[in-house]
């Protein structure tokens, strides 16, 4: 990286735009060799920023910078979507790029826990109708009359009292020299044109003729490949390894030990540095490491269970409280109490886990796909000790994410094994690396107690998650905190309701996976609403229905599932139907699940959802992202990892089956119109699949399903 | 090590000093530089390396590089000129790829099934389509874009 400081052209005509989401308005002028090949370098030719999202040149080429990272949500088209809408622009036909990572222009740039349009609404509102102002007020300037009198559409400034109109790239050079009204004017929801439309993605043409660029894909002058043999047990330490041996082998230049920190904890490994990837991966099947893997071979998935049974006796953290559910069990003749446990998951995006990294005395650079731009250079800066502009980001398109790639762990270990060897270095991880390594989704055991009133109404109920804590893995600190229980539905109308928390703290290593506590929480929750609901003796929908009267989002998304569904209607001999509820990030979901008996075998034939995410920017991106969660909330029920001698038993797809074509149930998402702020869409579909699955196969079979994955219990073949 | 010898979309290649044990994958991606074949399980069990090799899809992931030696090789970038094979257009028209990775072995899975057979039975699609693997869950969405190309 050259002095970012000369390079840059700043604007700070936006100053105090955003009302503090941003504190600068500016745009740079990157250095392009810093880019990936399929990333925006916003230093290009002429152009004027209006500000750091929106690019007009003379010729009327409108650029709009979409500045998240893109893993398959969708964000790369319905970000530009929203300034699009204010800026008076068709989407269609202007360009869009990926923004440079840039905290200071952009604000956060990670992709997690659907925020993205969620976070941004109002922000890129902002910036496309002050733009559009300034273009305006730049018209009304070359006129001579009052802007009032002029407005703005499709790319273009009209005078409302006479012929007058002008192109946008006929004005960028005197509105790019104005200031930045504050408070620009924003369109009632009523008059969008481009928000709520299905509009086609820029990126899909992409990614249909091999020309998306993704991490594994990146190339750098002078490279080398890495292939790295990590312990199988996560933390066991390195007490020797083959170095001369593997060494001899051809196109092997290093063999180095390398770490990483993930979530508290070093992880050790041996890199084996070659010319090619096959080079590296053949001298890395070569090594002979040998472990101290302390007693952590003892470990095993009854083991770990054992555990968190013995612990979910113990009382407990309180996490939420309503009511007071102790003199009612104290007083009540039958208690309803159920156990239910989930295994560890591993993200398994299709892209595994890559990164390069060329440290250099003075500078460091990273290559590859992550949902934290920022946090990879956070991760630089503290391992090298290097101020921000010292640490060049190039993020490329992600082969999936689902969490895993928020963490910066694999870019450690690139960096590290750089350091060492002196030369930019590719780290591309096996399918097994990435399946067994982890961090993985949360295992754990969640308890259940529910009294039922004289009306056959919920008198008191008590949810307890036995669960390790992403936030807190390390260390003495045993007390459960609010994050064990997303998920755990507090809308419901129950007049004595306590959730509380054991926490669980072992070594294997956990993190972010998609919908985090709402992919395993509800399974539970939604399962036991459903026990209860048998045990009244009443229908499981209206049962739900009962408990959230009048809930604006709830209500009306259980009502038009229970149409949609044909919930009422007689089941077909064989089939049945099973119900959930939930909302994540700000999103509601309402979920019917069909299934039908096949032989031995029982299949969810019809997904039908009703969903309230608030207004959707694009509602075929949305469709998608339900479709997706529901994916992979159904491989997350059929399958799930195993620990036996301390290590992940699963390694590829031949032993963890993702969901296949032929096994996709159909899908059906209806989505209730709101103008209403945007909630996340990403993963929201994802919380009910397992408990309206299990409570279907209740219906069908009369057997209730308690544990996850549901091929362990022979159920459910794939 | 060895010279290897293929037609790749259309283009005399020839690999000197390989290792001719290496998979074609990599040949492809790093010797060649066409990045568009991708890989995910390095098995043979998820289809994301899926190329035509003499028209037949094959896992280039375990497919040796010596195997390779004279055969006529297609890869994403050399199914059409301008992403127009129908297998593109409809995947377009469907709105298919979410992150994409793995789309370069769904497109040419079906190319070759297509090819081989316009008129698949539903048995057949699932035979094939049901090899390839999304974490991102389109397949609703490849469903609908192989129903359009065989009613055409």
């Amino acid at each position: 990286m050259k002095n970012t400081n000369i390079n840059r052209r700043r604007f700070i005509q936006l100053s105090a735009l955003a009302g503090g989401a941003l504190t600068v308005g500016c745009i740079p002028t990157s250095d392009g060799k810093e880019q990936a090949i399929n990333l925006a370098s916003l230093s290009d030719e002429a152009g004027f920023p209006l500000n750091q999202f929106i690019k007009i040149t003379e010729d009327g080429t409108i650029t709009l910078f979409t500045h998240r990272p893109e893993m398959g949500q969708g964000t790369f088209q319905s970000m530009p979507m929203i300034l699009a809408e204010e800026l008076e622009v068709n989407i269609n036909t202007v360009k869009i790029e990926q923004s440079i990572a840039d905290r200071d222009l952009y604000g956060s740039q990670m992709v997690v826990g659907s925020r993205s349009v969620q976070s941004e609404y109002h922000k890129l509102r902002k910036m496309g109708a002050a733009a559009r102002e300034m273009l305006v007020q730049a018209a009304a300037q070359q006129w001579g009359v009052d802007a009032k009198t002029c407005f703005a559409k499709n790319a273009q400034v009209f005078h409302k009292d006479s012929e007058n109109k002008i192109a946008y790239g006929a004005l960028v050079q005197a509105a790019s020299k104005l200031s930045a009204p504050q408070n620009p004017y924003l369109k009632p929801v009523s008059e969008f044109k481009v928000i709520g439309q299905p509009i086609d993605r820029q990126d899909i043409p992409l990614k249909t003729n091999g020309e998306a660029i993704f991490g594994l894909d990146m190339q750098v002058e002078g490279m080398l490949h890495a292939s790295v043999e990590r312990s199988p047990v996560f933390l066991g330490k390195i007490k020797s390894f083959n170095e001369a041996e593997v060494l001899k082998m051809p196109g092997v230049k290093a063999v180095v030990k390398t770490k990483r920190n993930v979530w508290g904890h070093e992880r050790e490994g041996v890199a084996v540095v070659a010319e090619t990837y096959w080079q590296a991966y053949k001298g890395r099947k070569a090594l002979k490491v040998k472990w101290d893997n302390q007693d952590l071979e003892k470990n095993s998935t009854e083991s770990l269970f054992e555990a968190y049974k013995e612990d979910a006796k113990k009382t407990g953290d309180s996490l939420h409280k309503d009511g007071n559910v102790a003199p009612i069990f104290e007083k009540a003749e039958n208690i309803v109490e159920a156990t239910y446990e989930m295994p560890y998951q591993s993200h398994v995006p299709m892209e595994p886990m890559n990164a390069i990294v060329h440290v250099e005395k003075d500078r460091v650079r990273y290559w590859g796909a992550t949902q934290n731009p920022n946090g990879v250079r956070s991760q630089l800066m503290r391992q090298f000790d290097m101020p921000a502009e010292k640490v060049g980001i190039n993020y490329t398109f992600m082969g999936g994410g689902f969490g895993r790639r928020s963490q910066t762990d694999m870019v450690e270990e690139a960096a590290d094994i750089s350091k060492q060897v002196n030369a930019p270095v590719k780290v591309i991880w096996t399918r097994e690396d990435d399946q067994t390594q982890g961090p993985f989704r949360a295992s754990q055991i969640n308890t259940l107690r529910g009294v039922l009133g004289e009306n056959g109404e919920i008198a008191a109920l008590e949810h307890k998650i036995v669960a390790q804590e992403i936030r807190n893995q390390t260390g003495d600190d045993m007390t459960a905190g609010r994050q064990l229980m997303g998920g755990v539905n507090t809308d419901y109308q129950i007049p004595n309701f306590s959730v509380k928390g054991v926490l669980q703290k072992n070594y294997v290593p956990i993190s972010y996976w998609r919908a985090v506590y709402h992919s395993t929480n509800p399974f539970a929750h939604e399962s036991f609403i459903d026990e209860l609901a048998h045990k009244a003796g009443k229908d499981p929908l209206d049962f739900r229905l009962s408990m959230v009267k009048r809930h604006p989002k709830f209500e009306p998304a259980l009502k038009l599932v229970a149409e949609k569904a044909n919930w009422y209607e007689k089941a077909k001999a064989g089939t049945a139907k099973g119900v959930a509820i939930c909302e994540r990030s700000g999103g509601y979901f309402a979920m019917v699940c069909e299934v039908k008996q096949e032989g031995e075998k029982i299949r969810p034939i019809k997904i039908t959802t009703a969903i309230d995410l608030g207004i959707c920017i694009n509602p075929d991106t949305v469709k998608a992202q339900t479709e997706g969660s529901i994916v992979m909330g159904l491989t997350a029920a059929y399958a799930g990892l195993t620990i036996k001698n301390g290590a992940i038993v699963e390694q590829n797809f031949n032993t963890y089956p993702l969901l296949r074509y032929h096994e996709c149930p159909e899908i059906e998402t209806h989505i209730i119109p709101s103008a209403d702020d945007p909630a996340g869409a990403g993963e929201t579909g994802l919380p009910t699949v397992a408990p309206a699955l299990a409570n279907a196969i209740f219906n069908l079979t009369g057997e209730r399903i308690r544990r996850l994955p549901l091929d362990k219990m022979n159920i459910i073949a794939g | 090590m060895a010279t290897i010898n293929f037609t790749i979309n259309g283009k005399k290649a020839s690999l000197e000093d390989v290792d001719p044990e290496m998979p074609l994958l990599w040949a492809i991606r790093d010797n060649l530089g066409l990045t568009g074949t991708k890989f995910s399980c390095g098995i043979a069990q998820c289809g994301a390396c899926t190329i035509h090799v003499d028209g037949a899809a094959i896992r280039s992931c375990v497919y040796p590089i010596s195997a390779a030696e004279g055969k006529e090789i297609t890869t994403i970038e050399g199914l059409s000129e301008n992403n127009d094979h129908p297998v593109q257009k409809a995947w377009i028209e469907a709105q298919v790829p979410q992150c994409g990775y793995c789309q370069t072995g769904q497109i040419m899975a079906a190319a070759a099934l297509l090819k081989e057979n316009p008129n698949p039975s539903d048995e057949e699609i699932e035979a094939t389509m049901g090899s390839v693997l999304c974490r991102c869950g389109t397949y609703p969405r490849i469903k609908k874009a192989m129903s359009q190309l065989v009613k055409k």
